[in-house]
């Protein structure tokens, strides 16, 4: 139990001497090594000590304090992040705690908020660089589906995750999918970003690159692509910038037709050569029939065309044959 | 995950009274601090989920922490504060403070210290640690609602029924309550309770299976009658005259060793003079906070009488407009008759959103429920919603 105090001050907070005490509950945490950076916080490997020494993973993320405390749409992001975990879905990494630093002490405005996650073994990216060699079709079938039904869940829950990509995706050590790293947007919106990192661009549907608005399908966009990966271990659609990565998608899905460009776009669909749609077939070799035409119903540039990630759970890929 | 339900004895065992005050004292300032927090949100307009979840953020709080080291309307100002960013009602801190101004007086605001806008800033940072960001509160309201639907019978009485058990569980909030149970076994308590007050009786119900022996069997399991009468006791409570010496204004700054504070004076008695009818005395023992595990069940069967109970004292002051469905109380003679009558009169309501006419989608969707803790099983809600929201 943290926080409690039998304090001894006076009633006036400012001089209750435990005040620093009761900021300090991450220190019921060792942090052990770091384990990921990225562009708004830090993960730590760290032990619980209060639990056995469990291992766990700690995200720490700073926040921007306003004038009235901390911001709105970061308490509803915990509340609804707390919210979920009663659920306990499979397919979503559990959240153990929440708790916080106190206020930074460089700068008063900012206060570090801890995330304590459970550790899973390691993110997809790893698990897919070290494979020794293809994924057996039973393995990609059964992390396919997890993929799809923690975004499933998510979307069932108004969530969209808008960054489903291999490192946002943890392999447990019985090969379970669970996503993590979502649900801070706004909390993240609000915090200075660290421009030195660079942001992956292979996972990002065509509406996110052009710029309007978008909704749940992005996420089973992003699935598709990493679908593909399970299939091949190497990028679907490695573009190098926005623009360069238009063009890769478009290579492969074909330049939509002109009464399916988006308005209000600053890129017109002149701009791109009128590519013709490529056989995916021909870039998923031996790919099980199934899986592929899973895949190409995912692809698709219209997101109101696309399948919705609880379509993708009921295709057959899924229900011909049981899941082991 | 952190579980925010405790047994009686833990109730009895809190940080305060280790910090020698006594558990009637306790549960006064909590009484008082609820109180506070549905006064200073109504005179604020936020809605009664807001000032809900602000008032069991209050009592989480002193599940860690003593009156004596964090003043409790501080500590309500700062969990109304808190409620009503997580309810998306936000209201500014100093004008939350500028209200407890108003409704304080001079003594009590002094707690607040020099600068009071600053204090509370530093309680919500303790106030988010010690509630383990547990930030999202379920209330019995939505449920009382959505199992009210289900009732088949009068409509008027049906109405009658629901708007006082509604007012029930609005004074519920100044009890121990939604530490000991979860919502949906109070809501349907409050329902009981305000069923028999009403004499309004539920004989059929919609979704009634053979299994059922009362309509609550359809919502949540395994409720017992010596459950639903404890929790009524304890709402009812709040009507009775304090017996007893109950404790300090303040607790008084703890001097090095901890005594029980001395010197208590009585608290002011609620304001009875507003009926003109006697207190009959309680036929029925009421369910203590379990000093005495053992302690017998009331032995009223109160299905079907109810001569003993105390009729409804004036509703505490605060609880002043009545909503527009609802004639106010009428404090004319009650007419004669056996005491049974006194209960046709629903209590008057708050300021809250009178039930009638809840507004579309007030209430979120129900999801389906996480694992259920071992007491009170309810079988699961609905499977969640699937709207595929645009983020917003
Ligand atoms: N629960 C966890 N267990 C093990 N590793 C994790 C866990 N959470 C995150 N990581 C690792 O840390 C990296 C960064 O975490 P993430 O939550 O994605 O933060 P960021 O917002 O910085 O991308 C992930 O790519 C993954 O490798
Ligand atoms: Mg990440």
């Amino acid at each position: 139990m943290s926080g409690s105090s039998s304090s001894t001050s006076p009633p006036t907070l400012a001089s209750i001497n435990d005040v620093s005490a009761l900021f300090q509950t991450a220190k019921k945490y060792e942090e052990l090594n770091v384990i990921g950076t990225g562009a708004y916080g830090t993960v730590y490997k760290a032990r619980d000590l209060h639990n056995g020494g469990q291992i766990v993973a700690m995200k720490k993320v700073k926040v921007a304090l306003t004038e009235d405390g901390i911001p709105l749409s970061t308490l509803r992001e915990i509340a609804l992040l707390r919210q979920l975990e009663a659920y306990r879905h499979p397919n979503i990494v559990r959240l153990l705690d929440v708790c916080h630093g106190g206020q930074s002490l460089e700068r008063e405005s900012q206060l570090v908020l801890f995330l304590v996650f459970e550790h899973v073994e390691q993110d997809l990216e790893s698990y897919l660089k070290r494979a020794p060699g293809p994924l057996s079709e039973n393995r990609i079938r059964s992390m396919s589906y997890d993929i799809l039904s923690g975004t499933d869940f998510l979307h069932s829950h108004r969530i969209v995750h808008r960054d489903l990509k291999p490192h946002n995706l943890l392999v447990t050590s019985s090969g379970r999918v669970k996503l993590a790293d979502f649900g801070l947007a706004k909390t993240y919106d609000t915090d200075m970003k660290l421009t030195s990192v660079v942001v992956t661009l292979w996972y990002r549907p065509p509406e996110v690159l052009l710029g309007v608005s978008y909704n749940t399908a992005v996420d089973v966009w992003s699935c598709a692509c990493v679908l593909a990966q399970l299939h091949t271990r190497t990028p679907l659609l490695p573009g190098s910038c926005d623009s360069e990565q238009l063009h890769c998608i478009f290579r492969l899905i074909g330049r939509p037709p002109r009464h399916e460009w988006p308005e209000n776009v600053s890129i017109m669909a002149d701009s791109f050569p009128d590519y013709p749609p490529q056989d995916l077939a021909n870039v998923l070799p031996r790919i099980h029939p199934q899986a592929l035409d899973l895949i190409k119903g995912m692809l698709v540039f219209d997101p109101a065309k696309r399948l919705t990630a609880l379509d993708c759970l009921e295709h057959p890929y899924f229900t011909d044959e049981p899941l082991t | 995950m952190p579980y925010w339900y405790y047994d009686k004895k833990d109730l009895q065992n809190t940080p305060s009274f280790r910090d020698g005050i006594l558990n009637e004292t306790e549960n006064r300032y909590r009484k008082e601090g609820a109180r506070f927090i549905i006064d200073t949100g109504s005179k604020m307009d936020l809605g009664y989920n807001t000032v809900a979840t602000g008032v069991v953020y209050f009592h989480r709080f002193y599940m860690f922490h003593s009156f004596r080291t964090f003043p409790r309307y501080i500590t309500a100002c700062c969990c109304l504060f808190l409620a009503g960013k997580v309810e998306e009602t936000p209201k500014k801190c100093k004008d939350i403070i500028k209200v407890a101004k108003s409704l304080l007086t001079e003594q009590k605001f002094n707690t607040f210290g020099d600068d009071p806008k600053e204090e509370v800033m530093t309680l919500e940072r303790i106030l988010l640690q010690t509630i383990k960001f547990d930030l999202q509160v379920e209330h019995p309201y939505g449920y009382l609602l959505k199992y009210a639907k289900c009732l088949k019978g009068e409509k008027v009485k049906l109405q009658k029924m629901v708007q006082m058990a509604w007012t029930f569980v609005n004074d519920s909030l100044c009890t121990t309550l939604c530490l000991q149970w979860e919502p949906e076994v109070i809501a349907v308590a409050l329902m009981f309770l305000a069923g028999k007050l009403s004499k309004f009786e539920v004989v059929d119900w919609n979704g009634r299976t053979s299994k059922h022996n009362a309509w609550w069997d359809m919502f949540v399991e395994d409720i017992s009658m010596d459950l639903l009468e404890d929790i009524c006791h304890q709402v009812l409570d709040l009507y009775s005259p304090p017996t007893q010496l109950s404790g300090a204004e303040s607790p008084p700054p703890q001097l090095g060793n901890k005594t029980v504070p001395k010197n208590e004076k009585p608290s002011v008695t609620p304001p009875t003079s507003a009926s003109p009818v006697t207190v009959a005395k309680a036929v029925v023992t009421p369910v203590k906070n379990g000093s005495d595990a053992k302690l017998e069940p009331p032995k009223i069967d109160m299905r079907f009488t109810y001569p003993g109970y105390a009729p409804i004292p004036p509703y505490p002051s605060i609880y002043s407009a009545p909503p527009p469905a609802i004639p106010p109380p009428t404090r004319l003679p009650l007419p004669p008759g056996p005491p049974l009558s006194l209960y046709a009169e629903p209590p008057p309501s708050t300021r809250f959103p009178p039930v009638n006419v809840p507004p579309p989608n007030y209430f979120p969707p129900m999801p389906t429920r996480g694992p259920m803790p071992p007491r009170g099983p309810i079988p699961p809600g609905p499977p969640p919603p699937r709207p595929y929201y645009p983020p917003p």
